[in-house]
């Protein structure tokens, strides 16, 4: 890549970031530049820079009462409408039915996606996020301090129908990986934060497959996030 | 002299007094006065938020509708790491609004006609709150004038409007590359103009 291309390539990653973090990419540019993200600290920390304004731009608008009528609808309408949990940490159910082995073919599936992840310059026990390796649209990242990791997805797609993201943990290289109680799905705009619970000292990886709801024993599916800690 | 009073149950707790963060605790367990004073405090913001973008009160309304009974029907979990449950309620409802969009094509019969039928904010606010979002507001629209009119006009159209830059381009008639190189511009001259945005958000 001669100086020149590097500088057009520059360029236009940078105004994608822009036009991201305004929304105003289509769903396929969208897609790449996320990919793109994985791998570039430039634009996640001009995106997050971005992103900062671009939350405020609703400040500018005009400011009116929302009718009354408006939020009678509402109300009405959360009256008739129970909730059926949560929907990013719902309650483990026992699992009667048999699950899928789980051996080689995932432990090659885990290894084909993650990759060397960049973690913050802070020392390893200081506070820090590391960015996940994401299968298809959205990002992750898990956010770990001392005692504590915390998984964020964002504009991830939703589990199918039926189905739950679940968290799983790894202990060394090609130690067993474990379930945990973590059990999410995304809410409509693909979002999530889900507490990662249990003592992270050796975990090497962290993932989340999609199992049928309740979650299950043994990953049943390949991951499609994976975070690597070192 | 003193007597213990007997109760039977614990004073219900006045919700009205809870941060936000609490508030999404109770929503989450699915508490629905949580949840009706989490719509109290954010709703004008969501109307205006919509009604800016859709340009009609009655579809402004449908969007914010939506955007709450998305959040009650899920159950989501705000992401506290991505800024308060004000911005996160506004990223909703502004994605409802691209949402309808970009399936209805309705941007085309925005306008703001029906203006006089929607309630203006009155000035004057009595909560500190209020007061310090409209300086907020007022330092934001104040930065977003500040900026050259070309780089004003493309931030608008994409947040605003829900256009993608392509479309852009080719309403304005300018090559991709100079919409997004606006797009950047702008922003980064309200990054430097609003400080630190992080101290801004509500």
């Amino acid at each position: 890549m001669s100086d020149k291309d590097r500088i057009a390539s520059d360029r236009d990653c940078g105004g994608d970031v822009a036009a991201y973090a305004l929304g105003a990419l289509d769903e396929a540019e969208a897609q790449t530049f996320r990919a793109h993200l994985q791998e570039c600290a430039v634009c996640q920390d001009e995106l997050a820079a971005f992103e900062q304004v671009v939350n405020i731009l609703p400040g500018s608008a005009p400011a009116y009462r929302a009718p009354r009528r408006l939020r009678r609808r509402v109300m009405n309408a959360v009256a008739e409408e129970p909730r059926h949990g949560r929907a990013s940490a719902p309650r483990r159910r026992a699992l009667p039915r048999p699950v899928l082995a789980f051996g080689g073919a995932f432990a090659l599936a885990v290894a084909a996606v993650v990759v060397v992840l960049a973690v913050g310059s802070s020392g390893p026990r200081s506070p820090r996020v590391v960015n996940a390796q994401v299968v298809g649209s959205g990002s992750a990242s898990l956010r770990v301090s001392r005692d504590h990791a915390e998984l964020v997805v964002h504009r991830f797609q939703a589990p199918p129908a039926g189905q739950i993201y679940e968290v799983w943990l790894q202990r060394g290289k090609t130690g067993a990986v474990t379930p945990t109680k973590a059990l999410f799905s995304v809410n409509d705009a693909g979002d999530a934060a889900v507490d990662v619970p249990g003592d992270l000292h050796g975990v090497t990886l962290v993932m989340v497959t999609r199992e049928p709801a309740g979650g299950t024993q043994k990953p049943t599916h390949p991951p499609v996030i994976s975070a690597a800690l070192d | 002299m003193f007597r213990p009073t007997l109760s039977r149950r614990p004073p219900r707790p006045d919700l009205s007094s809870l941060a936000d963060e609490d508030l999404m605790a109770r929503v989450q367990e699915g508490d629905a006065r949580a949840f009706e004073v989490i719509f109290d405090r954010h709703a004008d913001a969501a109307f205006s938020l919509a009604y800016r973008m859709c340009g009609r009160r009655i579809t402004a309304e449908d969007v914010v509708q939506e955007a709450f009974l998305s959040l009650w029907r899920s159950g989501a979990r705000y992401d506290r790491t991505r800024g308060g449950v004000r911005s996160w309620v506004l990223g909703v409802v502004h994605n409802r609004a691209i949402d309808l969009f970009r399936r209805d094509s309705v941007r085309t019969s925005r306008d703001v006609s029906d203006e006089g039928a929607v309630e203006r904010m009155a000035a004057p606010d009595s909560t500190e709150g209020e007061v310090h979002r409209r300086e907020d507001a007022s330092e934001v629209q104040g930065a977003l004038q500040d900026l050259p009119d070309d780089q004003r006009q493309v931030i608008e159209l994409a947040y605003f409007g829900g256009f993608t830059h392509s479309e852009i381009a080719e309403q304005l008639k300018l090559p991709a590359g100079t919409v997004k190189g606006r797009m950047r511009l702008g922003l980064t001259k309200l990054r430097i103009s609003l400080g630190d945005p992080s101290g801004a958000l509500p």
